[in-house]
């Protein structure tokens, strides 16, 4: 499949949140975000930013899912947030009902994302986050597939015209 | 009366026998009985699959235990939610198709409730109205509770749980996950003030919490300091400990005091930690507040809270239809 890579860096928590919020402003029903890196590298920060960019109200508080492992927000689109950590194997994203989550109209956010099988998913975009020091943030964000690969387009634009 | 009680939101699948309320007479959860057990394996792991296998067995268990027939029984009570949907419909579904089966009145109730409610299942029961600070792996928030049933949120997380943000930090000083409990133990080896992380109190006059900013911390001290921090480990977590329980006493003291009550409960998994049971006892204790807290077996999910909650709706004529869904989130 054909893929799209770019790198951003942010240098604090605002920042990244304002990553998420410039990407769900451009996201499509049906898109699949796949977040990985360490413990505190800000990934739910991110998709905090992602709920507002899809306007997910105020009011609703994005907190994280490890222990619940899926939450669902009404935006432009539904948001489901997913949370892999404390997964162990296959059988039990098959249990939090992640298969049928994917294949819904919404747009779904999983967290530790490197526990999915990737050829499960067909197009999709993939955060990698990496801690450069207290709140910077080297975020790599790759797009697979055709409409994907458009979307790191659009924000590769975004941040080129910002610098 | 006496109420069936089913919990089935989380890992753990829990039914329990409750009189009026407040006398447990049987109380099972899955989790905690051993793997040789009939309906055994494993700690049932996150999954519906696994409530399914262990929700008959474990209901029969309860019964049996209790010493009452089914005849007996006034009421079911199960939870409704918040929580994981796959799970929560198993508890839920059963419930509904046991209470049909014996024709009794159910319902389904608050998951949050349940673990305010957990307080009147001992001896020592706060009178209303209380402050209540709920803490577990899921949930970290303050509430006004008013009655059995009245209860108002006064603030909550905006990220991580406080049982959450222990169990990561557990995980990243390599002592495993969840690893809670360690904490708790091992940061009475270390020294508090040695290392000193963020406290985050957001507004002071209000109650929400944010619990992200010292988890992240730890991890960034973990990484500059490579060479030493293995050496360190009882002082930097119990630093940890230490930032956390400040904020959490912190807001629920000042959440007593701006509702002028005279007693705060501590409820739910984090409730069991030494180190936060001993500062609120002594903040709250400096402004003439008593701090009630349940005994370790009910500060984890269990299905006599349930039951407990369940009773107050039922004595006062609500029921669930059949037409009633489950609900992830607290609303």
């Amino acid at each position: 499949m054909i893929s799209k890579q770019i790198q951003i860096i942010t240098e604090s928590l605002e920042e990244t949140q304002a990553l998420g919020r410039k990407i769900g402003m451009l996201l499509e029903a049906g898109t699949v975000v796949a977040l990985s890196g360490d413990l505190g590298s800000g990934k739910t920060v991110f998709v905090q930013g992602l709920a507002r960019g899809l306007d997910v109200p105020n009011e609703y508080y994005i907190t994280s899912p490890t222990y619940t492992l899926l939450n669902e927000y009404p935006g432009r689109y539904t948001l489901f947030h997913v949370d892999l950590y404390r997964i162990e194997n296959p059988v039990d994203l098959e249990d939090i009902g992640l298969y049928e989550t994917i294949d819904s109209d919404g747009v779904v956010a999983v967290e530790w994302a490197d526990k999915l099988q990737k050829d499960f998913l067909s197009e999709y975009i993939a955060l990698h986050f990496e801690i450069l020091g207290d709140e910077s943030r080297k975020i790599v964000i790759t797009g697979y597939g055709h409409e994907r690969c458009d979307l790191i387009e659009k924000i590769q634009k975004i941040y080129e015209e910002k610098t | 009366m006496i109420i069936l009680g089913i919990e089935t939101s989380c890992d753990d699948t829990a039914a329990a026998v409750v009189v009026d309320g407040n006398k447990i007479l049987s109380s099972v959860v899955s989790s905690q009985t051993d793997i040789h057990h009939p309906y055994g394996g494993v700690v049932p792991e996150l999954a519906s699959r696994k409530h399914i296998e262990s929700i008959v067995p474990v209901v029969s268990e309860a019964i049996s235990k209790s010493g009452i027939s089914l005849k007996q029984l006034d009421g079911i009570a199960v939870t409704q939610g918040p929580g994981l949907i796959g799970s929560l419909l198993v508890g839920f579904s059963f419930a509904k198709g046991y209470a049909y089966a014996l024709d009794l009145p159910w319902i389904g109730v608050n998951h949050l409730y349940g673990h305010i409610n957990s307080v009147f299942l001992e001896p020592d029961s706060p009178p209303f109205p209380f402050a209540a600070l709920l803490v577990s792996g899921g949930h970290t928030a303050i509430y006004y509770v008013k009655s059995y049933r009245d209860i108002e949120l006064m603030g909550q997380t905006r990220d991580d749980a406080a049982g959450e943000a222990f169990d990561k930090v557990a995980k990243m000083s390599g002592l495993g996950y969840p690893g809670g409990g360690v904490i708790d133990k091992l940061a009475k080896e270390g020294d508090p003030e040695k290392i000193v992380f963020p406290r985050t109190y957001l507004n002071k006059s209000e109650f929400d919490f944010s619990f992200s900013g010292v988890k992240t911390s730890v991890n960034r001290y973990i990484q500059t300091h490579q060479e030493e921090y293995k050496d360190m480990i009882p002082d930097i977590v119990a630093g940890f400990q230490e930032a956390v329980v400040d904020v959490l006493s912190y807001k629920i003291v000042n959440a007593a005091l701006e509702k002028r009550c005279d007693h705060i409960a501590i409820v739910g998994g984090v409730a069991a930690n030494s180190r936060l049971r001993e500062k609120v006892t002594h903040d709250a204790g400096s402004k003439s507040i008593t701090v009630h807290i349940p005994s370790l077996h009910l500060c984890g999910d269990n299905a006599a809270m349930i039951a407990a909650v369940g009773y107050h709706y039922l004595k006062d004529g609500y029921q669930s239809d059949i037409n009633d869904d489950v609900y992830s989130r607290a609303r």
